[in-house]
């Protein structure tokens, strides 16, 4: 019945696009191809592909006219590369959609992403580079009824990998922008809304009582008054056990979340304050305890860094508990001072810290039950702490210099799963420094340094990257794990990358090594094997 | 009026949640035994693990859970596979090598790559197949309700290290497909190392750990099955013989051979037949071997 309706709503979008190319619509579209060869490398634990070559491939369309879009997005995995879970796999027509907006009203068929508020409750995204595409199926309304008043709700179910779960998802929201709807002439805006998502699934548990219909709702609040800027929203999830058959697994306890964040800034300065609480929260498309099923989403706490070495040991947050905390300063030394020079100094500071919730998550079951206590830091098993110092500094209109310190703690065992690594403790030093040999020639060296004891040990890396603009750029890369305690595991993981832009076309190829690791993105992490190999980018969009 | 429709709308959708209050637990009372005379639907759950893997045993507790509800209708084999399985030879710890080369080679053809996972009946392959342990209930649940086409019995007759096995297929419905018959050796009560969460456990007890594969093989030379058929599939076996090669796949695999220790009168026989088409498993038998 699904592939019915799938394949009439696909029919009836390519219709519409070949239709509208004898109207005056507008046609957009992008396409991404990334191709990767695999061979065996039994130093670096890297296997062999059987297809040799692995290719993940989209191509999205979309038609617009007026108020009326509609588009589709092709998929490609043959097979998906190793990065990937192997139930992508094959081609498809895996998302499309039609949606128009009449006198305020949004209307949307077919597949489309969605958040509440922040992602606590609910959030539907796609990231290719995580592998992650939990696109809704069904149908979303959007509809402002008076001034300042956004409501949408929706209902569908949720893409897991080729196919939909089997969980029916409803939700609601409702924003409103106080100071529009009340005509408020204040500097103080101010805007409240209220989400709800539910999850219908049929119990047909013989030996528990399940909730057939498990909600969760939040609240938020945001206050804005000139530098000044208050973020906050609390999230209730009610009883969501995992329906196995072992009465011990089944967690009935609310889960619950809050985030809160103040933020200041003005010209050259701005600080951030933050922390979250999370218990027991995983929210999933069915109830069975596994992430291809999650639909909500923790923002993480901690600072996303984009060098290799700082982004070694990335924070994944734990959605069934933890405590953290933010501060994030930023700072620019004016120009012409005797620090900030011709061209003026960038200072960041950042600091996070996540700990676990005091005896772990709330529980609640026929046998026990245990709430944590609402605020515990001290003395509670740390998972994750950074500590960096950033500076930017354009020295001349040549040269341009980054200087990053940081000192991580990184719970291995908690963040990875794992059981005997403990916590790594690492020491990271960076300089970037870029220099512009004439008019379109740039090249660009880092120098990485990671010192620490546990993990895999310490490691250095070099780069250097030369580019002409605005067509060619060249990379040459080594990851060197000096520190490794097993010697044969001393390893270089050298990579070359060459690209060529050229309009809207961008085509790269690499050679190289990848260590097995983890790749976070806002806090949503995934494992990647080692690999070795040839790689082909391609993409272009018009 | 469109407002209080659209109100309306929204406490629709908001209402929608249960809130259920303990006790959870429902009194299912004692399993009804199978009864031996008649051949009732099997459910074969193949468990995936690694006795490094510290997840695993939570997904052995769920497959006892659910031969708990339904007898001897679940069978139930673990199959020690990837990184997790490897012996850690001198540690002292988890030196003993429970793989074996059919549960690397189905390991590899069904793309397992997380453990734990399994399998209920290799239901849903190629994109489906693979579950987590929190998904075996609701999927044996399903396949309980099937109808059954084959009925499979297993006399078993061991005599010191040499044994025969005769595995009796009756039709039950007119039948056309590509089957095959397995026939699968496994153990119990193995106590040896695991990993269990945050512990390394000395004495855990395995159970229903794959031993080896007797034959993998059609169930016929006919693709046409007629209610009534009857086929009979005799296998002879030296335990010895069979111990030697795990003996040897391990040191194959670098490992150190430390493999053997086979206790017979811990070890069944499973036996069951499989859609080749769709690798779906339509009936599986249990029978201890000195049955």
């Amino acid at each position: 019945m699904m592939r019915k309706i799938s394949l009439t709503l696909t029919a009836a979008c390519l219709t519409i696009i070949c239709f509208a190319q004898d109207n005056s619509g507008e046609f957009h579209g992008d396409f991404d191809l990334n191709m990767q060869s695999y061979q065996k490398d039994a130093l670096i634990g890297a296997e062999a592909a059987d297809e040799i070559i692995l290719n993940n491939a989209y191509l999205n369309i979309n038609y617009t006219k007026g108020d009326f879009s509609a588009g589709l997005r092709y998929e490609s995995y043959l097979n998906a590369l190793l990065d990937f879970d192997d139930e992508y796999k094959g081609n498809g027509i895996m998302f499309r959609y039609a949606t128009y907006t009449i006198d305020g009203l949004e209307v949307t068929a077919g597949n489309y992403y969605e958040q509440i508020g922040s992602g606590l409750i609910f959030r539907s995204y796609e990231n290719k580079g995580l592998g992650q595409d939990n696109a809704m199926d069904g149908v979303r309304l959007k509809y402002r009824p008076l001034k300042g008043v956004y409501l949408k709700g929706f209902i569908g179910k949720s893409r897991t990998y080729f196919t939909y779960s089997d969980g029916i998802i409803r939700g609601a929201d409702a924003e409103i922008n106080v100071n529009e709807a009340l005509n408020l002439e204040s500097k103080t805006r101010i805007i409240v809304g209220q989400g709800f998502v539910s999850r219908f699934q049929a119990d047909i548990n013989p030996k528990l009582l399940l909730p057939q219909n498990v909600a969760a709702y939040s609240s938020r609040l945001n206050i804005i008054n000139g530098g000044w800027n208050y973020s906050g929203e609390y999230a209730i999830k009610l009883n969501d056990p995992a329906g196995s058959a072992t009465a011990e697994e089944n967690n009935y306890a609310n889960g619950n979340a809050l985030m809160s964040s103040l933020t200041y800034s003005q010209r050259g300065f701005g600080i951030v304050a933050e922390m979250h609480r999370v218990d027991h929260m995983e929210f999933r498309s069915e109830r069975a305890q596994e992430k291809q099923y999650i639909i909500n989403y923790i923002p993480t706490l901690t600072k996303q860094h984009t060098y290799t070495l700082l982004a070694l040991y990335p924070c994944a947050t734990q959605p069934e508990g933890e405590f953290g905390t933010q501060v994030d300063v930023f700072y620019k030394i004016k120009k012409g001072s005797l620090l900030g020079g011709k061209y003026g100094t960038k200072i960041s500071f950042n600091f996070s810290r996540i700990n676990a919730l005091n005896g772990g998550n709330s529980f609640l079951n026929d046998n026990s039950e245990h709430t944590p206590m609402f605020i515990s830091i001290k003395g509670e098993e740390l998972y994750f702490r950074d500590l960096n110092l950033e500076i930017y500094k354009k020295i001349n209109k040549k040269i341009k210099a980054t200087g990053i310190l940081a000192k991580q703690s990184y719970n291995k065992d908690v963040l990875e799963g794992k059981t005997t690594y403990g916590t790594v403790e690492s020491t990271i030093a960076i300089a970037d420094i870029s220099y512009k040999i004439k008019k379109g020639h740039t090249i660009r060296i880092e120098l990485q340094e990671l010192l620490a004891d546990g993990g895999d040990g310490s490691w250095s890396m070099g780069l250097v990257e030369y580019t002409v603009s605005p067509h060619w750029f060249f990379a040459v890369q080594d990851m060197y794990n000096w520190g490794n305690h097993d010697l044969e595991k001393q390893l270089h993981y050298v990579n070359i990358d060459c690209g060529f832009l050229s309009g809207s076309n961008r085509f790269a190829i690499g050679y190289g090594k990848k260590r097995a690791g983890i790749f976070c993105v806002g806090g949503v992490c995934k494992e990647v094997p080692s690999s070795n190999g040839f790689s082909l980018t391609i993409s272009s969009s018009f | 009026m469109k407002n209080i429709i659209t109100l309306f709308s929204f406490i629709l959708i908001i209402t929608s949640c249960d809130v259920v209050e303990g006790p959870y637990e429902i009194d299912t009372g004692d399993v009804t035994p199978t009864d031996t005379n008649t051949y009732v639907k099997k459910i074969l759950i193949e468990d995936f693990t690694g006795h490094t893997c510290s997840n695993c045993p939570t997904a052995a507790r769920e497959l006892e859970a659910i031969h708990d509800l339904y007898g001897d209708q679940i069978i139930g084999m673990a199959l020690h596979v990837s990184s997790f399985a490897a012996p850690h030879t001198g540690s002292g710890k988890f030196e003993y090598d429970f793989r074996t080369q059919w549960g690397n080679s189905w390991s590899n053809f069904f793309g397992i790559s997380a453990l734990p996972s399994g399998m209920v009946n290799r239901i849903g392959y190629p994109n489906e197949h693979k579950l987590g342990k929190d998904e075996w209930l609701a999927a044996a649940i399903t396949e309980l309700e099937k109808e059954i086409d084959f009925g499979i019995s297993i006399i078993s007759d061991v005599n010191g290290d040499n044994g025969t096995i005769t595995i009796n297929t009756e039709l039950l419905n007119d039948v056309n497909g590509d089957y095959k018959l397995v026939v699968c050796l496994t153990e119990s009560n193995i106590i040896n190392w695991q990993k269990d969460g945050t512990e390394d456990v000395e004495n855990y007890e395995h159970n229903h750990a794959l031993r080896t594969v007797l034959i993998d093989e059609s169930l016929s030379t006919t693709t046409s099955y007629t209610l009534g058929d009857e086929i009979e599939t005799p296998i002879t076996f030296n335990l010895i013989t069979l111990e030697q090669a795990n003996i040897d796949y391990s040191t194959s695999q670098g490992g150190a051979g430390n493999a053997g220790g086979w206790d017979a009168s811990n070890m069944s026989v499973i036996a069951y037949i499989y859609d080749n088409t769709t690798k779906e498993i339509v009936q599986v038998e249990e029978s201890h071997l000195n049955n």
